[in-house]
């Protein structure tokens, strides 16, 4: 390049893909770890959450924290009812994973052609929500990309402390350890989950918001983010809530960092997609169980206690 | 499970409902001489984007199709025969636009096919229409690749690109700009511009950038471009990725340099998203078209007022233009044959003088006169408009109103 590149931009926009990929990866992992199959339908989770915000403040002007929140209350219901509707049925028939996954992705496409039904397949926008820019310093900032970042972290510290801290936290590590065990000890299984598939589906939604405000709103938005988010849970460890985290950010700076790459080489930028499948088959080839299977204490010689086995 | 079973059944069902349209049509073929000859239809294909990135777009040019058929049904056709417009959606995708081409030759039966809209589909289709032997005329393609094709089966209304580069050139040397970056739509279309700037002016082109329109998402593309400091961006591509690249652009703050663009985006859906608009108008972006101006233009326009209530768009004059002529073309031809509406297209073209002008096709198929306007993104009082600000033509060069 005849020309330098501002890093502290590129680190700063790796920020924002790899909080995106937290917002999105969190539910997938945890309704992972509980219901051990793969929901393809999260991408549509994602779309519906962005739709319904479009729905809150674009239509029936609502503000756009009451639109958020119900979006999130609504996508989270909408996820909770897949759950018992397809995915509870089909598992109490002893379905297999590979048979809740296909149903999954039937789902999914059922769900996206709803929402193209309801909303129509052209583009939209969020007319009424506005987010101004800064300057700060060499960096370009605005208010929704430091609202992406700082949700992204703030909710990866409440579900540490809900997790850690809390008796829920408690009951949902045990019943994805051994779900038999957790329901002779007493824990309402069934409760669990589906408090789970809420929460999960909620963040898909709010994630979709973020992502759909950062760019537009079409029926495939989750589709095209679904890609990178298994290969960010892949990567972490499946089913590992650390783990996950640091490889949403490994795989968002990643991504933008080989932009600079395919624009020197004068290939479409799409191809930094491929960097999912690649951080996908190289995992599966040399670490199969992700970061969280990487045994780091053999590195720094000190063990901390418990980290990346949270979720396990 | 269940869900996909009903889905595969449903998917199935569809797919056994359009097979069972053929079995329906074939009353147009020549009937046997005891029965009463019905009246004739001349099928005319149409093969446009009605969904997708280009389906605004799409949408809009397919009413410009419609009235040609109108102007002809008001006179009762031509030549008595009646004129049937046989509509398929192209998708915005190349292998959609091969599949819907072939359903309109093998299952309509139709020899004369108005589309594929942009310059990757049809490429896409011309080996399949030349071996077919189906005239197909794009009133939108506009990648130089087309003209490589040669003396062929395909035609088009607009110019090649590699005019429109050559304008867009011009425009850029008139202000002067000594270091600039491409940021192209990664296809035929996109590339085509790209090629032209590399090739023409290496020394001017600091950064060339091909995006994905699907991917939604160019920050950091667009965060290269800053650092770059070129004096200006070339921003080649369509609507619907086009909204998302400027939004991106306002947030990144990239209003400080000068925006040129081409025909992908002169459209008013863009001013639609109020976001884009400020920005188009903040950085006053300017670019070429494909000509539209003039008399006979003005005439297209008033008589698409009236027929639908709004003012033609982007290439809708373009789309009427090829429809007219795949209609002379196939009414005047000694009969529905592909061969003999090729040579019934190119007497004419000779003397069509349509909405976009005379249109008389060069050896390569693609128009001989051309002419692009210039615009310039403006705020007026009642909203944003692609202000006509000057012309380019091969002949005279850039003439910008004073």
């Amino acid at each position: 390049m005849p020309f330098e590149t501002n890093l502290l931009q590129i680190l700063f926009n790796s920020l924002i893909s790899g909080s995106l990929y937290v917002l999105v990866g969190l539910g997938l992992t945890m309704t992972y770890s509980l219901t051990k199959f793969p929901n393809f339908a999260h991408a549509e989770f994602i779309t519906l959450g962005a739709y319904i915000v479009y729905a809150m403040t674009d239509i029936l002007n609502l503000g756009l924290i009451s639109g958020i929140i119900v979006s999130m209350l609504i996508t989270g219901f909408v996820g909770v009812a897949c759950f018992l509707m397809v995915f509870r049925p089909l598992a109490n028939r002893k379905g297999t994973m590979v048979h809740l996954m296909i149903s999954s992705i039937g789902v999914g496409i059922f769900l996206r052609y709803a929402i193209q039904q309801i909303w129509g397949g052209q583009e939209l926008h969020f007319s009424k929500v506005h987010f101004a820019g800064y300057n700060l310093g060499p960096l370009r900032v605005t208010s929704l990309w430091i609202g992406i970042i700082l949700t992204a972290v703030i909710l990866v510290i409440i579900l540490h402390l809900i997790l850690t801290q809390t008796k829920l936290g408690k009951a949902m590590r045990a019943t994805s350890n051994n779900p038999s065990l957790a329901q002779a000890s007493g824990i309402d299984i069934d409760k669990i989950i589906m408090i789970v598939w809420f929460l999960g589906a909620a963040l898909a939604g709010l994630g979709g918001f973020f992502k759909a405000a950062d760019t537009r709103i079409v029926p495939v938005l989750g589709w095209g983010i679904l890609l990178p988010a298994f290969a960010v849970i892949i990567l972490g460890g499946i089913g590992s809530f650390y783990g996950m985290i640091a490889a949403a950010y490994i795989l968002g700076l990643a991504e933008n960092f080989s932009i600079i790459g395919l624009i020197s080489l004068g290939i479409s930028t799409d191809y930094r997609t491929a960097i999912g499948f690649v951080v996908i088959i190289i995992t599966l080839i040399f670490a199969p169980t992700g970061l969280s299977g990487i045994n780091f204490s053999k590195w720094f010689k000190r063990r901390r206690p418990h980290e990346g086995e949270v979720m396990e | 499970m269940l869900v996909a079973v009903i889905l595969l059944v449903a998917a199935f069902g569809a797919g056994c409902a359009e097979k069972q349209a053929p079995s329906e049509t074939p009353s147009e073929k020549p009937t046997p001489s005891e029965q009463p000859p019905q009246p004739e239809v001349i099928k005319i294909g149409v093969l446009l984007d009605l969904s997708g990135d280009l389906g605004a777009i799409g949408q809009k040019m397919k009413l410009g199709a419609e009235l040609a058929q109108k102007e002809f049904d008001s006179l009762g056709g031509i030549g008595g025969k009646k004129i049937e417009l046989v509509v398929e959606d192209a998708a915005t995708d190349p292998a959609k636009a091969v599949e819907a081409m072939k359903k309109l030759v093998e299952v309509e039966g139709v020899k004369v096919v108005v589309g594929p809209m942009t310059s990757s589909e049809t490429l896409a289709v011309a080996k399949y229409v030349n071996d077919r032997n189906v005239v197909i005329i794009s009133p939108s393609a506009t990648a130089g690749k087309i003209t490589e094709l040669g003396d062929d089966y395909v035609f088009r209304t607009v110019g090649s690109d590699d005019l429109q580069a050559a304008a867009l050139l011009d425009l850029m040397k008139s202000r002067g700009y000594s270091k600039i970056a491409t940021f192209v739509i990664a296809n035929d279309y996109g590339i085509g511009f790209e090629d032209y700037f590399k090739k023409y002016v290496p020394e001017m082109v600091a950064l060339s950038i091909r995006y994905d329109p699907q991917k939604g998402d160019y920050r950091t593309e667009l965060q290269q471009v800053k650092d770059a400091g070129v004096d200006a961006i070339i921003f080649v591509g369509y609507v619907d990725s086009g909204k998302v690249v400027f939004r991106q652009a306002a947030d990144l703050g990239l209003d400080e340099i000068d925006w040129l663009s081409s025909e992908g985006i002169a459209e008013n859906v863009m001013f639609e998203d109020a976001k884009t608009a400020d920005f188009m108008a903040k950085v006053e972006m300017i670019g070429t078209k494909p000509s539209s101006t003039g008399f006979t233009y003005e005439k297209f326009a008033e008589k698409h007022r009236q027929a639908f209530g709004s003012d033609p768009d982007l290439f809708s004059d373009y789309t009427y233009d090829a429809t007219m002529l795949a209609i002379l073309a196939a009414g005047t031809a000694p009969s529905y044959d592909g061969p003999q509406i090729r040579e019934a297209l190119k007497k004419v073209s000779e003397w069509y003088n349509g909405a976009t002008g005379y249109k008389l096709f060069d050896e390569n198929g693609d128009p001989a006169f051309y002419t692009y306007n210039v615009w310039k993104v403006v705020k007026t009082d009642t909203g944003f408009k692609y202000e006509i600000i000057g012309h380019w033509a091969p002949a005279t060069g850039l003439e910008l109103i004073p």
